[in-house]
């Protein structure tokens, strides 16, 4: 570790009187694999067009590897390599040509890496990108952007109309990368894809960044969730101190605990138990919890994406 | 089409869905017809207004009809002539070959790109959405570009009828109306070859290069039964050859609209029934899926744009290499014929220059359009790299913005000279065959004259691109209509110097019939050069912008 492989100052891009970044501080160190969230247009995709200098800030600057991303463009994208959600290509080359092309745009090439990696992604190459489906063409820039090794991984939503069987490929590519010390930036609302893959979150809103930390610190900022199942009547448990969102259904309860459970336990110590769950928030949980969505009920929550 | 359009729900938002493409489509054509109404109508009016005035006697106007209208070159070229001693025969003469080509070449790019290119780009997948049918749907596209010819026809109409209505002109309403459909009549055409090709090839470009095709052959089938070979019955057999029968204002033969409709009506329903017998996205012809790697120019952004523009560029070299030829082959007859006329004499009298010489001088105004089209095309082209996300593959590599937008213009300045050289090259070898007796080094001086108002266009065109990316395109074919405009114009009308030295093509000296004015030129590529220069620096500290 040591370098930063991303930093940001400030960072600000404005669109007339719409503010898709505000004033944004991010650090991502060498080898880190960070998650970038948020819904649509909370600036996710500005931020990474900001740092790859395909637009200029309003304020603010950003940095690759200590490389001013305006000013040496050239020597920071030697390091790194870009998937975007929507692969707009060239549609009278083929795949082989494509990737001929963009490998020796960026200079080296790991040719036996691309060759596992277009079986990995079960692509043929040989086709005209016309010919390709739009999962095909991600399939494309994924193995153009993988197959060059880059010290650094900026990702905007790159599994987007990928398969379940390529979604497991490409988790398997990126922990790869990491056992090899790549740095990783991922965005995405994909939020089991991050859950799974990265060591730091950063949650987005509104062009703010609104949380950001490993996912072990947000949890524990964020609240339990408790199932407990009586044998008799369900005792009054919303006074309890840090119990909120209590929700009864038949001997079934579920509620929210933040802070201590102790208080919560004394009670249902003495209220003849039967079973008992608990269970920290999923990303996805935190994530509704963080846009100010209900999380009354976490399990149609848990069906929304 | 009633018939298909019930696939469509019944509901009155049903019925806005299911005229959603046509629309769309009537939309996008009417657009640029009423543009191009304008252009022909004001090369109509001018043509008019400059005989009327330019030749006032009777005597005047005898010996105009009896050099151009006995001339096999000139007629090979545009058209027989049919009393050049009025002002409707001349008007008709100078108008209807010229603008026929010119709406045949709108109607067919604007057919496959409004077909083709709408279908190639996914938006009517979006605008269809399941609610018809792909039979229905080409029936709405055609209905849309009808759209289009209808606008054509209605603008041209009013000019003409305008211009008509000046006592030195004098044509009659009804003369009128019916010289405007005859003008418009290969646009609508070929507006319908254009859609029969947007069925049969599976890419926008394909389709243009085979319905371009259609069009250099009916060309070059009218050129023989012009030329006065004996050869009259190829004109029934090509559909300019058609438009000429028409005869509008001298002799009108309106009878030959029933072939012209019947051809409209004929590829029409193909068109329709092709549509309905192909996927959506599909052709009759499929393209090859794919291929084996040609990888030798896909080592970088120039390469990769040397590939791309390659089959474009052929299309143009051949253009402009017939093109030259044709003139070489005509300039002693049309040189003579020019030198004949009394006023012609004393204009170019002040050029300096007679026959041959003088007759290439004022034909190699087109070559510098041709050239300055070229030009303008290679701006739109960096545009739509831009706009579709396509650039962004090498930007986020290491390739820096100036090195990618200073490489295209160098290309397209070197594929300028290229095509100068080569129009220059293929006149003289035309010239020669006729033993005109004009020198190699004087008509490759005049190819070369051409070159420095396109590389201005093309540097004004990198400006416009690098400060206001999104106005590229429309500036730079603005300022090359309006150069041509103007020069067109204004040395009929005699417009103020201010205004005519806006027109590059007007800083152009008129070689062959002059010495280049090569400092002129010089000034011309330096103006290129340093708004290239601002262009590249503004591209390089701006945002990417996308459609």
């Amino acid at each position: 570790m040591g370098e930063m492989a991303i930093r940001t100052e400030g960072l600000s891009k404005h669109y007339g009187s719409v503010h898709a970044i505000e004033h944004l501080d991010l650090e991502v160190a060498e080898g880190e694999v960070v998650g970038y969230l948020g819904p649509n247009g909370a600036g996710k995709t500005t931020t990474i067009r900001l740092l790859l200098g395909l637009i200029r800030p309003t304020a603010g600057r950003a940095e690759i590897f200590g490389l001013d991303c305006q000013r040496q463009v050239v020597e920071a994208h030697r390091r790194l390599a870009y998937v975007a959600g929507e692969a707009s290509l060239w549609p009278s080359l083929t795949g082989a040509e494509t990737l001929h092309l963009l490998g020796r745009v960026q200079g080296r090439v790991d040719d036996s890496y691309r060759d596992e990696l277009i079986g990995r992604f079960d692509l043929d190459p040989s086709k005209k990108v016309r010919a390709y489906s739009k999962g095909n063409r991600q399939k494309l820039i994924l193995v153009a952007a993988l197959m060059t090794r880059p010290a650094l991984l900026v990702l905007d939503e790159p599994t987007s109309g990928l398969d379940p069987l390529m979604e497991q490929a490409f988790r398997h590519c990126v922990h790869e990368a990491r056992e090899r010390g790549q740095t990783i930036f991922l965005s995405s609302h994909i939020l089991s894809e991050v859950e799974a893959l990265c060591d730091r979150v950063g949650i987005l809103r509104e062009g703010l960044l609104v949380e950001m930390g490993t996912l072990a610190e947000m949890r524990h900022l964020s609240a339990l969730t408790v199932e407990a199942t009586f044998e008799g009547p369900v005792p009054d448990l919303s006074r309890i101190a840090g119990v909120s969102s209590v929700e009864v259904v038949g001997h079934l309860v579920r509620c929210q605990v933040r802070g201590t459970i102790e208080p919560l336990l004394k009670v249902l110590a003495t209220s003849g138990v039967r079973e008992l769950l608990s269970r920290e928030p999923s990303l996805e949980e935190l994530f509704l919890a963080q846009y100010g969505a209900s999380s009354e009920d976490p399990d149609t929550q848990a069906h929304a994406s | 089409m009633q018939a298909e359009l019930a696939m469509g729900p019944p509901a009155s938002e049903g019925r806005w869905a299911t005229t959603v493409v046509a629309r769309h489509t009537a939309r996008k054509a009417v657009r640029s017809a009423v543009l191009w109404g304008y252009v022909f109508g004001a090369y109509l009016a001018t043509q008019a207004l400059a005989y009327a005035s330019s030749y006032k006697t009777i005597s005047e106007r005898a010996l105009i009809a009896k050099e151009f209208g006995t001339n096999a070159g000139i007629s090979a070229l545009v058209g027989p002539a049919h009393e050049l001693q009025t002002v409707a025969g001349f008007t008709v003469w100078k108008c209807l070959a010229v603008l026929g080509v010119v709406g045949a070449v709108w109607g067919l790019l604007t057919g496959t790109r409004l077909l083709r290119g709408e279908e190639e780009a996914g938006r009517w997948e979006l605008l269809l959405a399941g609610q018809t049918t792909r039979r229905a749907a080409s029936a709405q596209a055609l209905a849309g570009l009808g759209g289009g010819v209808a606008a054509l026809w209605v603008v041209t109409a009013v000019i003409t009828v305008l211009v008509g209505r000046s006592s030195k002109v004098d044509f009659s309403v009804s003369g009128a109306l019916f010289l405007a459909v005859a003008v418009v009549a290969a646009a609508a055409m070929f507006l319908a070859v254009g859609a029969l090709a947007s069925q049969l090839a599976p890419t926008r470009r394909q389709a243009s290069t085979c319905a371009g095709a259609v069009l250099g052959v009916s060309y070059a089938l009218r050129m023989v039964a012009d030329s006065g070979a004996g050869l009259d019955w190829l004109r029934w057999v090509s559909p300019l050859g058609w438009i000429e029968q028409l005869q509008p204002l001298t002799a009108p033969h309106p009878f030959a609209l029933l072939p012209i409709a019947g051809l409209i009506a004929v590829l029409c329903w193909l068109t329709v029934r092709l549509a309905g017998e192909r996927d959506l996205g599909g052709s009759t012809f499929p393209d090859r899926p794919g291929s084996v790697a040609h990888t030798r120019l896909c080592s970088g952004p120039l390469g990769l744009n040397i590939r791309l523009m390659r089959s474009t560029l052929v299309g143009w070299g051949v253009g402009i290499a017939a093109y030259g030829l044709i003139l070489g082959l005509v300039a002693k007859s049309g040189g003579s014929a020019l030198s004949s006329s009394a006023s012609m004499k004393r204009a170019l009298s002040r050029l300096g220059a007679t026959g041959a010489l003088a007759y290439l001088g004022v034909a190699f105004l087109m070559m510098a359009v041709i050239l300055a089209i070229v030009s303008a095309g290679q701006i739109s082209a960096s545009r739509a790299e831009e706009a579709a996300g396509r650039l962004d593959h090498f930007l986020v590599r290491p390739v820096s913005r100036s090195s990618w937008l200073a490489g295209r213009l160098l290309v397209a300045t070197v594929v300028l000279v290229m095509g100068g050289l080569l129009a220059g090259a293929c006149t003289w070898l035309g010239a020669a065959s006729q033993h005109t007796g004009v020198s190699f080094a004087s008509v490759l001086d005049a190819g070369l004259n051409v070159v420095p108002p396109a590389v201005c266009i093309l540097g004004i065109g990198a400006l416009v691109f690098g400060a206001w990316p999104r106005a590229s395109t429309v500036a730079t074919y603005g300022v090359l209509v309006w150069s041509f405009l103007v020069e067109l114009i204004g040395g009929v009308v005699g417009l103020n110097h201010w205004v005519l030295d806006t027109s590059l093509f007007h800083q152009m000296a008129a070689a062959p019939a002059v010495h280049p004015d090569w400092a002129t030129g010089g000034v011309l590529v330096a103006i290129g050069a340093v708004t290239a220069v601002f262009g590249v620096t503004a591209f390089a500290h701006r945002d990417l912008r996308g459609e």
